[in-house]
Protein backbone atom coordinates (compact mmCIF):
# COMPACT_ATOMS: atom_id res chain seq x y z
CA UNK A 1 0.00 0.00 0.00
CA UNK A 2 1.32 3.22 -0.81
CA UNK A 3 0.46 6.30 1.08
CA UNK A 4 -0.51 9.41 -0.60
CA UNK A 5 1.07 11.70 2.24
CA UNK A 6 4.56 12.67 3.10
CA UNK A 7 5.59 11.23 6.13
CA UNK A 8 8.60 12.90 8.38
CA UNK A 9 11.64 11.08 8.36
CA UNK A 10 11.33 9.43 11.85
CA UNK A 11 7.69 8.64 11.48
CA UNK A 12 8.42 6.67 7.95
CA UNK A 13 11.11 4.83 9.18
CA UNK A 14 8.61 3.73 12.10
CA UNK A 15 6.42 2.83 9.73
CA UNK A 16 8.99 1.29 7.33
CA UNK A 17 10.28 -1.07 10.46
CA UNK A 18 7.20 -1.76 11.81
CA UNK A 19 6.05 -3.45 8.59
CA UNK A 20 9.29 -5.19 7.73
CA UNK A 21 9.08 -8.96 8.93
CA UNK A 22 12.40 -10.56 10.62
CA UNK A 23 15.04 -9.01 12.71
CA UNK A 24 14.53 -5.21 11.74
CA UNK A 25 10.31 -5.61 12.75
CA UNK A 26 10.86 -7.53 16.32
CA UNK A 27 13.64 -4.73 17.23
CA UNK A 28 10.87 -1.80 16.00
CA UNK A 29 8.37 -3.95 17.92
CA UNK A 30 10.63 -3.49 20.74
CA UNK A 31 11.54 -0.42 20.54
CA UNK A 32 7.98 0.81 20.56
CA UNK A 33 6.77 -1.38 23.60
CA UNK A 34 9.73 0.09 25.38
CA UNK A 35 8.46 3.40 24.53
CA UNK A 36 4.64 2.85 25.35
CA UNK A 37 5.48 1.27 28.60
CA UNK A 38 7.57 4.48 29.51
CA UNK A 39 4.88 6.88 28.54
CA UNK A 40 2.59 4.62 30.48
CA UNK A 41 4.74 4.71 33.90
CA UNK A 42 5.17 8.87 33.10
CA UNK A 43 1.85 8.99 33.47
CA UNK A 44 0.90 6.86 36.05
CA UNK A 45 3.98 8.99 38.06
CA UNK A 46 2.10 12.72 37.19
CA UNK A 47 -0.78 11.75 38.50
CA UNK A 48 0.49 9.52 41.49
CA UNK A 49 -1.44 12.25 43.55
CA UNK A 50 -5.03 10.92 42.50
CA UNK A 51 -3.81 7.29 42.62
CA UNK A 52 -4.64 5.53 45.65
CA UNK A 53 -2.52 3.98 47.94
CA UNK A 54 -3.24 0.38 47.90
CA UNK A 55 -2.49 0.67 43.74
CA UNK A 56 0.96 1.22 44.24
CA UNK A 57 2.21 -2.66 44.21
CA UNK A 58 0.11 -2.91 41.53
CA UNK A 59 1.15 -0.23 39.72
CA UNK A 60 3.94 -1.86 37.30
CA UNK A 61 1.68 -4.79 36.33
CA UNK A 62 -1.25 -2.09 34.91
CA UNK A 63 1.45 0.07 33.19
CA UNK A 64 2.53 -3.24 31.38
CA UNK A 65 -0.94 -4.06 30.44
CA UNK A 66 -1.62 -0.64 29.48
CA UNK A 67 1.33 -0.97 27.20
CA UNK A 68 0.64 -3.48 25.70
CA UNK A 69 -2.39 -3.24 24.72
CA UNK A 70 -1.80 0.24 23.38
CA UNK A 71 1.15 -1.51 21.18
CA UNK A 72 -2.27 -4.19 19.60
CA UNK A 73 -4.43 -0.70 19.31
CA UNK A 74 -1.41 0.66 17.20
CA UNK A 75 -0.49 -2.37 15.39
CA UNK A 76 -4.03 -3.33 14.53
CA UNK A 77 -4.74 0.28 13.33
CA UNK A 78 -1.04 0.84 11.99
CA UNK A 79 -2.89 1.22 8.05
CA UNK A 80 -5.11 4.31 9.43
CA UNK A 81 -2.14 6.24 10.36
CA UNK A 82 -2.14 9.03 8.12
CA UNK A 83 1.03 11.25 9.44
CA UNK A 84 -1.16 13.98 10.13
CA UNK A 85 0.76 13.61 13.27
CA UNK A 86 4.21 12.28 14.50
CA UNK A 87 3.88 8.71 14.46
CA UNK A 88 5.58 8.67 18.18
CA UNK A 89 2.37 11.07 18.90
CA UNK A 90 0.11 8.98 17.60
CA UNK A 91 1.34 6.02 19.09
CA UNK A 92 1.47 8.13 23.00
CA UNK A 93 -2.09 8.39 22.55
CA UNK A 94 -2.91 4.96 22.57
CA UNK A 95 -0.73 4.37 25.88
CA UNK A 96 -2.40 7.71 27.74
CA UNK A 97 -5.88 6.26 27.03
CA UNK A 98 -4.96 2.67 28.13
CA UNK A 99 -3.26 3.55 31.30
CA UNK A 100 -5.26 6.57 31.60
CA UNK A 101 -8.52 4.84 31.68
CA UNK A 102 -7.13 1.96 34.19
CA UNK A 103 -6.13 4.30 36.42
CA UNK A 104 -9.73 5.74 36.63
CA UNK A 105 -11.40 2.57 36.69
CA UNK A 106 -9.29 1.22 39.97
CA UNK A 107 -9.36 4.40 41.73
CA UNK A 108 -13.28 4.13 41.47
CA UNK A 109 -12.63 0.15 42.10
CA UNK A 110 -13.40 0.32 45.71
CA UNK A 111 -15.94 3.54 45.57
CA UNK A 112 -19.52 2.43 45.36
CA UNK A 113 -21.40 4.35 42.74
CA UNK A 114 -24.88 5.29 43.72
CA UNK A 115 -26.81 6.92 41.05
CA UNK A 116 -29.50 8.12 43.19
CA UNK A 117 -27.29 10.32 45.96
CA UNK A 118 -26.52 13.40 44.46
CA UNK A 119 -24.19 16.34 45.13
CA UNK A 120 -24.58 19.72 43.19
CA UNK A 121 -22.64 21.60 45.95
CA UNK A 122 -19.98 22.18 43.42
CA UNK A 123 -22.43 24.16 40.91
CA UNK A 124 -24.55 25.56 44.11
CA UNK A 125 -20.98 27.43 45.50
CA UNK A 126 -19.92 29.09 42.56
CA UNK A 127 -21.27 32.11 41.94
CA UNK A 128 -19.58 35.44 43.42
CA UNK A 129 -22.05 37.83 43.68
CA UNK A 130 -25.57 37.75 44.83
CA UNK A 131 -27.65 38.42 41.75
CA UNK A 132 -25.56 36.05 39.95
CA UNK A 133 -26.22 33.71 42.99
CA UNK A 134 -29.95 33.88 42.67
CA UNK A 135 -29.76 33.48 38.82
CA UNK A 136 -27.57 30.65 39.46
CA UNK A 137 -29.86 29.07 42.10
CA UNK A 138 -32.61 29.63 39.74
CA UNK A 139 -31.19 27.51 36.94
CA UNK A 140 -29.88 24.91 39.22
CA UNK A 141 -33.85 24.51 40.39
CA UNK A 142 -34.68 24.38 37.15
CA UNK A 143 -32.23 21.61 35.73
CA UNK A 144 -32.51 19.01 38.82
CA UNK A 145 -36.62 19.71 38.06
CA UNK A 146 -35.96 18.96 34.39
CA UNK A 147 -33.91 15.73 35.39
CA UNK A 148 -36.45 14.65 37.09
CA UNK A 149 -39.49 15.38 34.52
CA UNK A 150 -37.88 15.26 30.58
CA UNK A 151 -35.21 13.00 30.80
CA UNK A 152 -35.14 9.26 30.10
CA UNK A 153 -34.45 6.81 33.00
CA UNK A 154 -30.99 6.00 31.65
CA UNK A 155 -30.41 9.68 30.57
CA UNK A 156 -31.05 10.43 34.22
CA UNK A 157 -28.71 8.13 35.31
CA UNK A 158 -26.05 8.78 33.52
CA UNK A 159 -26.72 12.42 33.84
CA UNK A 160 -26.54 12.44 37.60
CA UNK A 161 -23.52 9.84 37.94
CA UNK A 162 -21.40 11.60 35.55
CA UNK A 163 -22.21 15.42 35.80
CA UNK A 164 -23.28 15.34 39.77
CA UNK A 165 -21.80 12.34 41.04
CA UNK A 166 -18.39 13.37 39.15
CA UNK A 167 -18.11 9.73 38.44
CA UNK A 168 -15.79 9.42 35.30
CA UNK A 169 -17.54 8.17 32.10
CA UNK A 170 -15.32 5.11 31.31
CA UNK A 171 -16.19 3.66 35.46
CA UNK A 172 -19.96 4.34 34.45
CA UNK A 173 -19.58 2.03 31.03
CA UNK A 174 -17.66 -0.26 33.19
CA UNK A 175 -20.24 -0.88 35.62
CA UNK A 176 -23.42 -0.53 33.12
CA UNK A 177 -21.66 -2.96 30.52
CA UNK A 178 -21.43 -0.41 28.22
CA UNK A 179 -18.63 1.73 26.16
CA UNK A 180 -17.57 5.18 26.73
CA UNK A 181 -18.78 6.82 23.55
CA UNK A 182 -22.31 5.36 24.24
CA UNK A 183 -22.56 6.72 27.32
CA UNK A 184 -21.44 9.82 26.30
CA UNK A 185 -23.84 10.15 23.73
CA UNK A 186 -26.14 9.51 26.22
CA UNK A 187 -25.03 12.02 28.16
CA UNK A 188 -24.82 14.65 25.54
CA UNK A 189 -28.30 13.76 24.28
CA UNK A 190 -29.43 14.23 28.19
CA UNK A 191 -27.39 17.73 27.90
CA UNK A 192 -29.19 19.03 24.83
CA UNK A 193 -32.85 17.76 25.79
CA UNK A 194 -31.89 19.90 29.00
CA UNK A 195 -30.62 22.80 27.21
CA UNK A 196 -33.81 22.93 24.84
CA UNK A 197 -36.19 22.80 27.57
CA UNK A 198 -34.26 25.46 29.35
CA UNK A 199 -34.71 28.21 27.10
CA UNK A 200 -38.16 26.88 26.16
CA UNK A 201 -38.60 27.74 29.89
CA UNK A 202 -37.03 30.82 29.65
CA UNK A 203 -34.14 30.00 32.17
CA UNK A 204 -31.62 29.78 28.71
CA UNK A 205 -31.30 32.09 25.68
CA UNK A 206 -32.44 30.30 22.57
CA UNK A 207 -29.44 28.72 20.72
CA UNK B 1 -22.32 30.11 37.26
CA UNK B 2 -19.03 30.53 35.38
CA UNK B 3 -18.74 29.29 31.70
CA UNK B 4 -16.74 26.05 32.35
CA UNK B 5 -18.98 24.88 35.14
CA UNK B 6 -22.05 25.86 32.88
CA UNK B 7 -20.53 23.66 30.28
CA UNK B 8 -19.80 20.88 32.37
CA UNK B 9 -23.34 20.95 33.46
CA UNK B 10 -25.47 21.52 30.60
CA UNK B 11 -22.19 21.13 27.69
CA UNK B 12 -21.45 22.73 25.03
CA UNK B 13 -23.49 24.52 22.03
CA UNK B 14 -21.32 23.66 19.77
CA UNK B 15 -21.37 19.85 17.91
CA UNK B 16 -19.71 17.65 19.78
CA UNK B 17 -18.28 14.86 18.14
CA UNK B 18 -18.19 12.57 21.00
CA UNK B 19 -15.26 10.60 22.73
CA UNK B 20 -13.95 8.40 19.69
CA UNK B 21 -14.00 11.48 17.12
CA UNK B 22 -11.72 13.10 19.77
CA UNK B 23 -9.86 10.53 20.24
CA UNK B 24 -9.63 10.07 16.80
CA UNK B 25 -7.77 13.58 16.21
CA UNK B 26 -6.26 13.91 19.96
CA UNK B 27 -2.64 13.38 18.54
CA UNK B 28 -3.22 16.29 15.58
CA UNK B 29 -5.16 18.95 18.09
CA UNK B 30 -2.23 18.22 20.73
CA UNK B 31 0.36 18.77 18.54
CA UNK B 32 -1.19 22.10 17.17
CA UNK B 33 -1.44 23.45 20.70
CA UNK B 34 1.86 23.03 21.29
CA UNK B 35 2.74 24.47 18.02
CA UNK B 36 0.41 27.75 19.24
CA UNK B 37 -1.77 27.08 15.91
CA UNK B 38 -5.46 28.73 16.28
CA UNK B 39 -6.89 25.59 17.42
CA UNK B 40 -10.07 27.40 18.43
CA UNK B 41 -10.39 27.61 14.76
CA UNK B 42 -9.05 24.16 13.53
CA UNK B 43 -10.81 22.41 16.19
CA UNK B 44 -13.93 23.52 16.99
CA UNK B 45 -15.74 20.30 17.83
CA UNK B 46 -12.30 19.03 20.12
CA UNK B 47 -12.81 22.16 22.25
CA UNK B 48 -16.70 21.80 22.02
CA UNK B 49 -15.75 17.98 23.34
CA UNK B 50 -13.36 18.49 26.15
CA UNK B 51 -15.20 21.45 28.02
CA UNK B 52 -17.91 18.49 28.56
CA UNK B 53 -15.91 15.52 29.10
CA UNK B 54 -13.46 15.56 31.82
CA UNK B 55 -11.81 11.70 30.93
CA UNK B 56 -10.91 13.15 27.69
CA UNK B 57 -9.54 16.06 29.04
CA UNK B 58 -8.04 14.36 31.34
CA UNK B 59 -6.43 12.38 28.69
CA UNK B 60 -5.62 15.08 26.70
CA UNK B 61 -3.71 16.63 29.82
CA UNK B 62 -1.77 13.03 29.69
CA UNK B 63 -0.78 13.57 25.98
CA UNK B 64 0.61 16.58 26.25
CA UNK B 65 2.75 15.99 29.06
CA UNK B 66 4.01 13.30 27.98
CA UNK B 67 5.07 15.78 24.43
CA UNK B 68 6.00 18.62 26.84
CA UNK B 69 8.37 16.37 28.68
CA UNK B 70 9.78 14.87 25.55
CA UNK B 71 10.38 19.09 23.96
CA UNK B 72 11.77 19.99 27.49
CA UNK B 73 13.12 16.39 29.15
CA UNK B 74 14.16 18.49 32.12
CA UNK B 75 11.66 20.87 32.86
CA UNK B 76 8.66 20.42 35.36
CA UNK B 77 6.40 17.36 35.55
Amino acid sequence: MTLKVTLDDDSARWIAELRESGPTQTRALGRLHAMLLGVARAEAFRRRGSIPGDLAADLDDLCLQAANDAMAAILRKLDEFRGSSRFTTWAYKFAVLEVSGRLRRRAWNTRRVVLDEVSWGRFADSAPGTEQALEQRQLLAAVRNLVETTLTDRQRSVFLAAVAEEIPIDVIAERTGSSRGAVYKVLHDARRKLRESLVATGHLEAE
Amino acid sequence: MNEDLRKELLGDRAPDPGCDMCFEVLDQYAEALLRRDDVQRLFPHVIAHLAGCPACREDTEGLLAVLRREAFPDGPR
